[in-house]
């Protein structure tokens, strides 16, 4: 594409030394941290409940719950007018296959609707961000599933049995989930546990050459499905950076934190889990080098440099849609500010402290590997209306 | 999604075109009365409102400023200075009707929760109806209305349908509707016509493979880029008229045309997948589907006029699906 005739047409992210990150990549990439934040939560969880049924059950139980009262009736509405769905679709059961279906999109779960009639709607996902997390977090989507369809339900407990029979999280190639309308197919009511059965029906599994690798933003720059409604990518990027961090991270928090005896038995292991995320994510050589790549670093900055990790923050923060910019950019010391309410709260209605917390922990024991021993990263400000993220010099006799 | 493969599916696509099959679907109704209603209504749609008498309907689109379709809904003139007007995106009318109400004396109300509607399709879908109602609906022409009486309620018949077979929606009010549903029900499985409870048959398989489209696939484009000529009175005034006259002028951008998915299925290709012309975009999809009676997957694509070669070879989406263009009408 020609400079001169597309220059103003594409968005991106400009790093610190000027290297562009397409919007697209800017997403994927962000995604995937996302996942990665939560997929470092979860460790935190098995750690505190080492009883798999026990951890599942309790983050199923209180998705469940923040699901069904984050959704207002007027936000459904809503919901059920901006997307046409027809009378015909008994919104009470299937509005939820629907909801599920758009959220996967925004979220880079790429797949499709298999099936959609009005006993049964199977979905099948070739890809998930979330893959690496682990079968808790599959069987919690069950939960949120569960909530999607009893709130659009006239007696407050829907008709299906949902189940998703494959998920990447667990190994499967596919991720499926399937939803049978019980008394058609003389299904039980299921219990937070009983969502990753087999379904009644046979399901159809897409072949090989016809599976795709990227959700349709990507793809086709929007999101469109059958009743006709189009999202663009630009609109499905900034919903996935607001509620891509409740459902997988803010929602699960709840719970986990009650797993632990005390606020300072979580604290403690919770920053324990980020610190060695944070300290093995560049111990490889090469994974510096790439970094270095990605982010257009010019070989005048050394590899003893602060402005390495704060090239690197800085981007994160600008694929995250956070506003941020630098205070200080100098080979002694980074500073970059943020408005302390968007660092934390990416969703206003569910504000996550522990972003703050986790953030800091990993990206002091990061900087350690990305760059040298000699450098350490804080905030301060935490309770202001900007906070400041510092990279610089720190000797502490109990550093850990 | 459809596949060849799928007994359930094919099985109530074949009943309407060889038989009958009936099936629940409430459009969103707009009611629109005042002694302006007429006019009011022939200043926003592209066909002459003027035109259809009492008791007769008229299918036809309502452009934006620019010439562009917005909408595209089947208008009803129920009786004097009253329009019925079935469109499947209600509360976006009602906004654009407010708009440009200024200076008609009408009042627009939404009725959908009100009015309930059942669809009899098929060539025999005449004797299903003759069957279950008070009065032979023998003499109905296409787009006419009737009044009748199914199991002592009051419903209104409307010769009509998206599945390009002889066929009728049955209006009936809200109250009425467990009756009616059951009336229709007895009526249907009498003559072996069964309910059609999968979505896509009804709105995209049966509709493609004659060349009806959605909104959803006509969005955006002008009547003349979706075939839609003859629909468009230019002898009248209505909104985007304008800019439509220089459309026409200047030629089509686009043109909505037929694909032919020539591979076994089509499960990587979504509404809005990219369509390549020797691995350059020129368009894009906007359905897709099986067609159990032309036994292929087929559907619509938006494709750059200069582009739009019947019979060009192109692929769509990532995995670049080989597909041919072709006439948007397969039967």
């Amino acid at each position: 594409m020609a400079l001169l005739d597309k220059l103003e047409s594409s968005k991106c992210v400009e790093t610190v030394w000027g290297k562009l990150i397409p919007e697209k990549e800017a997403y994927q990439y962000a995604v995937r941290q996302i996942a990665a934040f939560c997929a470092n939560l979860f460790q935190v969880m098995r750690i505190l409940e080492p009883d798999f049924e026990k951890r599942t059950s309790a983050i199923c139980e209180i998705s469940y719950m923040m699901n069904m009262s984050a959704s207002s009736d007027l936000y459904m509405q809503e919901f059920f007018n901006e997307w046409n769905i027809p009378e015909f679709c008994k919104r009470d059961a299937w509005l939820g296959g629907i909801f599920g279906d758009s959220g996967d999109e925004y979220e880079n779960m790429a797949g499709r609707v298999i099936q959609f009639t009005h006993d049964r709607v199977e979905k099948e996902l070739d890809t998930c961000p979330w893959d690496i997390v682990g079968a808790e977090l599959c069987n919690m989507t069950t939960a949120m599933f569960t909530a999607n369809f009893d709130l659009n339900s006239p007696n407050g407990e829907n008709e299906v049995a949902l189940n998703m029979c494959e998920a990447r999280g667990c190994g499967d190639c596919h991720c499926r989930v399937v939803a049978e309308r019980r008394d058609v197919y003389n299904l039980p009511k299921q219990g937070w546990l009983d969502h990753m059965n087999q379904p009644a029906d046979p399901v159809h599994d897409t072949p090989p050459e016809r599976r795709v690798k990227a959700g349709q933003i990507l793809r086709n720059g929007c999101y469109s499905q059958a009743f006709g409604e189009e999202k663009s990518f630009t609109w499905a990027y900034r919903w996935c950076m607001e509620k891509g961090w409740v459902w997988c991270v803010a929602f699960p928090l709840i719970a986990i934190r009650d797993m632990a005896e005390s606020d300072e038995e979580f604290e403690r292991i919770f920053k324990i889990v980020f610190a060695t995320a944070g300290k093995n994510a560049f111990i490889e050589p090469f994974a510096v080098e790439g970094m270095r790549s990605w982010l257009g670093v010019p070989h005048d900055i050394g590899s003893n440099d602060p402005r390495l990790m704060g090239g690197y923050i800085k981007a994160v923060l600008d694929t995250q849609l956070v506003p941020c910019f630098l205070e200080r950019f100098t080979k002694e010391e980074v500073v970059i500010r943020v408005d302390t309410e968007t660092f934390n709260g990416r969703f206003p209605m569910a504000p996550v402290d522990e972003l703050t917390t986790g953030y800091e922990v990993l990206w002091h024991n990061m900087v350690k590997t990305m760059v040298s021993a000699e450098w350490s990263c804080w905030f301060t400000g935490k309770d202001d209306e900007y906070m400041d993220i510092h990279i610089g010099r720190k000797v502490d006799k109990r550093m850990v | 999604m459809l596949f060849k493969n799928d007994q359930a599916a094919r099985a109530q696509h074949q009943a309407v075109r060889e038989n009958a099959g009936w099936y629940r679907w409430t459009h969103d109704l707009v009611e629109v009365t005042g002694g302006d209603a007429e006019r009011f209504l022939d200043r926003l749609f592209v066909g002459a409102i003027t035109k259809i008498p009492a008791g007769r309907s008229k299918y036809t689109t309502m452009l934006n400023e620019e010439g562009r379709i917005i909408d595209d809904t089947i208008v009803m003139h129920m009786d004097q200075d009253r329009y019925w007007v079935s469109t499947l995106y209600a509360p976006q009318f009602l906004r654009w009707a407010e708009r440009h109400r200024s200076g008609y004396d009408i009042s627009c109300a939404d009725i959908t929760a009100q009015v309930d509607m059942y669809a009899v399709q098929g060539p025999k879908s005449l004797a299903v109806m003759d069957a279950m109602l008070d009065r032979p609906a023998d003499g109905l022409k296409r787009f006419a209305m009737m009044d009748a009486v199914l199991d002592s309620a009051a419903v209104k018949i409307h010769r009509s349908g998206f599945t390009g077979e002889l066929g009728y929606e049955v209006y009936c009010r809200i109250e009425d509707t467990k009756a009616v549903e059951a009336s229709i029900r007895r009526a249907c499985d009498a003559a072996g016509a069964p309910e059609l409870t999968i979505l896509e048959v009804y709105v995209r398989s049966l509709p493609v493979e004659k060349g009806f489209a959605l909104r959803q696939d006509m969005y955006g484009l002008t009547p003349y880029e979706c075939g839609l000529d003859w629909s468009v009175n230019l002898e009248k005034d209505f909104i985007g008229r304008d800019a439509l006259v220089n459309a026409r002028e200047e030629g089509p951008r686009y043109q909505l045309v037929g694909l032919e998915y020539l591979a076994e299925s089509y499960e990587d290709i979504a509404q809005r997948e990219i369509v390549y012309r020797y691995g350059v975009p020129c368009g894009f999809v906007r359905a897709a589907i099986y067609g159990y009676t032309v036994e292929k997957n087929i559907g619509f694509a938006v494709i750059e006029a200069d582009k739009a070669v019947l019979g060009e070879q192109v692929t769509v989406g990532e995995n670049a699906s080989p597909a041919v263009i072709t006439e948007k009408n397969w039967l």
